[in-house]
């Protein structure tokens, strides 16, 4: 108060009632620009190789796993009928070498070789015979990717992301005016916190777009979501600030650290095995240490000042576990481990009463399990799916039924179970379109509100204009990945990047329809709006997924320019020497195509 | 990976779900919105659960309550505050038929669009503060009902119920206190009473379109009667008069009579088609309850029937539609409560019949009530007295046909004696204010 004051004088008050009617115009722009950027704009898949098929047929490989044969459904069709339908299998790794493996019942050869069952390198001009079908493999040079690229249409020509960010700024100028201005409990924290927000964004900003990036819409509306939230952590605990700017810092920063780690597929296959450990580690230790509230074991309480949520973590962790390459969805085995992991997770999940959770892992598995599943593995799935349904089901607590039973009747019962969503509902009906102003509102300090509740927190104080800019962002988001991974170099990356959109896309379905009463009420979190430390890290890491598939011309930091791999030397080297270690056992002995272990022979130089 | 990523579409099928679900969630705001930010925990419109926003305004803009920061403010008049008590209602919600459990959305001025935003609303009602006022000193004491509309324009000008108690003081008294026994109905909208001799006008009206010789038949009463078997007896010996007279007369043996040739069917139709036993609306938010008038079976049940005894229960609200149906020439101005609303119109009854009914009540005040009990007054009218157990309910109801005031009122007086000499008087007062204050 006392700083608008200072700044606008008697105007301040007046200025802070009629911004209310700004902020959700700017916020509406700030989404349909990211929002038109992404799903508007033009996007033309990448191509790493060619192949010559008799008749001068070429066939662009687009991806850096493509399965060749007859099918329709695969990436390189060869019209041949001595060719079957899935027949064989080419995949480049990060360092651009090509290894094709066999796939089907009759041989592949490389220059009049067979392909052994482990694969064997292909390189430039070799030639590939398929049954009577003979191709040419042609590899691009350096020079032909840069020169493909120029005609690839880059992001940020058409909407710049400069104008947005500014937009955004003005955004967070509007909600600290408010939050001086409504909120008596705010002050220069509030005020510190809003202004490291905008500087985190322009000092992101700026270095990448120094470094030739354009495509920023993912981040953008990251931001945006962040500084709804952390709007509504002002409402809730202006005095405590300064605690959760450390750890928004502490999320970007882990963001960008994931961003630059993903950018080396071998490099994140290394890991897999640590991910999955650290996992079901962190989720038993949860479960161990953790301090019940209401029935969960969710929390675990580091001193009085530090709770966290490790379940949050686990998810960025599940992901990354979960995704893999094309070569290692074709092995049974690598599914089962997959389940039996799924099953760990939501069985930990379920003895710590958190059914929300588990829902959303849950929901998660069941997509990355679709998008791994071939022929084989539906039945293996269907029966995995059972079981973790089950353990979704034994993680129901008494206090979590009691809240179904008045699904759908919370008016019913508004001094118990339906106490906070008939609370929520009328604040949120309180706002309109416009809201009461960031800081006004009365809902936030009902329990949980400023998580489980938090859709309704912002529409009671920004109005549902931009509750619903919340709401598109994310789908927006989601519609941009599943746009993208058609163009998506490796299984991976579009798996991991449609595991976290559905994670996202799971919460929010259950936070916000949870906290109108059209689905039972589970206290999930809404992605980077719900307050909370462990919440934001997790969030702020899974988006670099979302980067990780974004393969539009120069738009993500997360994904090596297709120019830029020089084979062998340099960054892309991505660590000799961390062949697969958790397939040992398993890999070479099995006599399959199929060992994902990266190949470390280091390029082509 | 072609197969991976046309498997990516799965993630749509979540966008699907949330589309939905917004979808799902922006209906139910939009209708159901106004009755959640209502909820008296919204902080927003409630300091400490008490409404500190918005007004209900009579039809000349005075105030009958407001709501402020400091609390509730009822009119300054203490027989203005309890003339209009059930319709403005308390808010402690004890009365659920007022403006206060109704209007809530209103009175915080919600909108879709501004939510609660707002410095809050008014609702304006039709209702005059001085002739409810009048109506509630009229009553004084006595349990009962005074409606007072507007059968041109719809504008109900009074709807009064007793007992009532002053809003400013609150509710101080012991609810199984006989002399408050009801307080929280509104006798005007909520309660059906026993009709009595008021319902000679239905009878009167199947007559004239159902008897062809009704005109020329004459009928003999000698105090009582036999039929069906049950005694019929009746307010005097008129000996041998017409249908008018009869009326004028209020005599049970010749409407005993007239409802035998009728059928107890014909009688129950007839109250049916004019709306005596079907709930209405007072506003959108506000129903009235039903009265019921069953087809009796036999002779002597229908004659009682016929004389508004018998099982018949009648709405005081329905009564005063069909008394503006007759004043207007049979079509019935729905009454109307919120200003500026537009009334509907139905045709609930013949031309013809109405202008015969209208003539005939302007008959009974000429020869039996007296013009000069309601001086000034074009009165049109039929009184009432209900037996009942514990006393008779005492019933005036009516319309005058003043340029200025074209008003139809009903005037019930729970078990409080005779309808000329109770319930009549109590009209008279009350429209002696109407017809002053709309000139």
């Amino acid at each position: 108060m006392d700083l608008v004051s200072a700044i606008f004088g008697e105007a301040g008050p007046m200025l802070a009632r009629t911004s209310r009617y700004v902020l959700p115009l700017v916020a509406a722009l700030i989404v349909a620009r990211c929002v038109g950027s992404m799903l508007r704009e033009r996007y033309e898949p990448e191509t790493w190789a060619y192949l010559y098929l008799p008749g001068n047929v070429m066939v662009p490989l687009r991806h850096w796993e493509c399965i060749l044969g007859r099918a329709r459904s695969v990436d390189g069709q060869v019209n041949d009928p001595t060719v079957e339908r899935l027949h064989a299998c080419l995949i480049r790794d990060a360092a651009g070498d090509w290894t094709v493996y066999n796939l089907g019942r009759s041989e592949t050869y490389v220059n009049g070789m067979r392909v052994p069952p482990g694969g064997s390198p292909i390189a430039d001009a070799d030639v590939l015979t398929m049954g009577s079908a003979a191709a040419r493999f042609v590899d691009l040079t350096e020079e032909e990717r840069s020169s493909l690229l120029k005609y690839r249409h880059a992001p940020g020509r058409r909407v710049r992301p400069g104008v947005t960010l500014l937009l955004l700024t003005v955004f967070q100028v509007l909600l600290l005016l408010q939050q001086l201005t409504f909120n008596p409990g705010a002050g220069l924290g509030v005020a510190i916190a809003f202004g490291v927000v905008a500087a985190v964004q322009w000092v992101y900003f700026i270095v990448l777009r120094a470094s030739g990036q354009t495509g920023f819409e993912p981040e953008l509306l990251a931001f945006f979501l962040s500084s709804v939230g952390m709007s509504v952590a002002a409402s809730k605990t202006p005095e405590d600030m300064i605690k959760y700017i450390i750890l928004f810092l502490v999320a970007v920063g882990l963001y960008v650290f994931l961003c630059l780690w993903i950018r080396d597929l071998g490099r994140v296959k290394s890991v897999r095995m640590y991910a999955f450990v650290a996992a079901v580690v962190m989720l038993a230790a949860t479960r161990l240490l953790a301090t019940p509230r209401n029935g969960a074991y969710s929390w675990i309480e580091l001193g009085s000042h530090l709770t966290i949520q490790p379940s949050e973590l686990v998810k960025v962790l599940y992901i990354y576990a979960g995704a893999a390459t094309l070569d290692r969805l074709f092995v049974d085995r690598n599914l089962i481990f997959y389940i039996g992991f799924s099953a760990a997770c939501v069985g930990l999940l379920a003895l710590m009463g958190d059914f929300g959770t588990a829902l959303v892992f849950f929901v998660t598995f069941l997509v990355i399990s679709f998008m791994r599943s071939g022929s084989f593995a539906t039945a293996f799935l269907a029966v995995g799916s059972a079981v973790l349904a089950v353990m979704v089901v034994l993680s129901l607590k008494p206090e979590t039924l009691s809240r179904f039973a008045v699904w759908g009747h919370v008016w019913e019962d508004i001094y118990d179970k339906g106490f906070q969503q008939v609370r929520a509902m009328s604040a949120a009906a309180s706002g309109g379109l416009f809201g009461q102003g960031a800081g006004n509102g009365w809902l936030v300090d009902i329990y949980a509100a400023e998580t489980d509740m938090v859709f309704a927190v912002v529409s009671e104080e920004l109005g549902l204009i931009t509750a619903l800019c919340c709401v598109v962002s994310l789908l927006a988001m989601a519609v941009f990945v599943v746009k993208s991974a058609s163009k998506g170099r490796s299984s991976y990356f579009v798996i991991a990047a449609c595991a976290t959109m559905s994670m996202m896309l799971a919460q929010m379905i259950l936070n916000v329809l949870g906290t109108m009463d059209i689905l039972p009420f589970t206290g999930v979190t809404f992605p980077f709006v719900s307050v909370g430390g462990s919440s934001m890290l997790g969030c702020w890491m899974m988006l670099a997924f979302v980067k990780g598939c974004d393969t539009r011309a120069n738009a993500s930091f997360a994904v090596v320019r297709p120019e830029r791999f020089t084979g062998g030397a340099g960054v892309e080297d991505a660590g000799a020497g961390d062949e697969g270690w958790y397939d040992d056992g398993y890999s070479d002995d099995a006599g399959g195509w199929y060992d994902d272990g990266y190949d470390p022979r280091g390029g082509r130089g | 990976m072609k197969k991976v990523t046309g498997r990516s579409m799965a993630v749509l099928l979540l966008v699907a779900i949330m589309v939905a679900g917004m979808g799902v969630y922006l209906f139910r705001l939009a209708r159901d919105g106004g009755d959640w930010a209502s909820f008296y925990a919204n902080d927003s419109v409630y300091t400490q659960g008490v409404l500190n926003r918005g007004a209900v305004l009579d039809r000349n803009g005075a105030v009958l309550a407001a709501a402020g920061e400091d609390g509730l403010a009822y009119a300054e008049d203490a027989s203005t505050r309890r003339g209009c008590l059930h319709v403005v209602g308390d808010l402690a919600g004890n009365i659920g038929t007022s403006i206060l459990s109704n209007y809530l959305p209103e009175l915080i001025d919600y909108s879709f669009i501004t939510g609660t935003t707002t410095d809050g609303g008014t609702v304006q009602l039709t209702l005059d503060s001085a002739v409810s006022a009048a109506a509630a000193d009229a009553l004084s004491g006595k349990k009962g009902a005074v409606l007072v509309y507007n059968y041109k324009t719809g504008e109900i000008l009074c709807l009064t119920s007793a007992p009532g108690w002053d809003p400013e003081q609150g509710v101080t008294f012991d609810l199984d206190d006989p002399a408050y026994e009801g307080a929280f109905i509104d006798r005007a909208i909520s309660s059906t009473f026993t009709p009595g001799s008021v319902f000679k006008l239905v009878t009167m009206a199947a007559a004239i379109e159902q008897i062809p010789d009704i005109w020329q038949q004459t009928f003999t009463c000698s105090g009582e009667t036999i039929i069906g078997g049950q005694r019929i007896v009746c307010t005097g010996h008129h000996g041998t008069i017409t249908v008018e007279q009869a009326l004028a007369h209020s005599c049970n043996v010749a409407f005993g009579e007239i409802a035998r040739q009728l059928g107890g069917d014909t009688i129950a139709r007839y109250a049916e088609a004019y709306g005596l036993t079907s709930s209405h609306q007072l506003t959108d938010e506000i129903p009235t309850a039903a009265g019921s008038v069953p087809a009796a079976q036999g002779d002597g049940d229908a004659a009682w029937a016929g004389i508004g005894q018998y099982e018949d229960l009648i709405n005081p609200y329905a009564f005063l539609r069909f008394i503006g149906a007759i004043a207007n020439g049979g079509v019935c101005v729905e009454p109307t409560l919120l200003a500026g609303e537009k009334p509907e119109q139905v045709q609930l009854m013949n031309a013809a019949t109405a202008q015969t009914l209208a003539e005939m009540m302007s008959y009974n005040v000429q020869y039996e009530y007296g013009a000069s009990t309601f001086p000034g007054l074009e009165m049109h009218a039929k009184t009432g007295t209900a037996e009942t157990y514990g006393g008779t309910h005492a019933w005036f109801a009516g319309f005058i046909t003043n340029a200025n005031a074209p008003l139809a009122f009903v005037v019930i007086a729970e078990r409080a004696g005779a309808g000329f000499y109770v319930a009549a008087p109590i009209a008279n007062t009350v429209l002696q204010k109407a017809v002053a204050v709309l000139d």
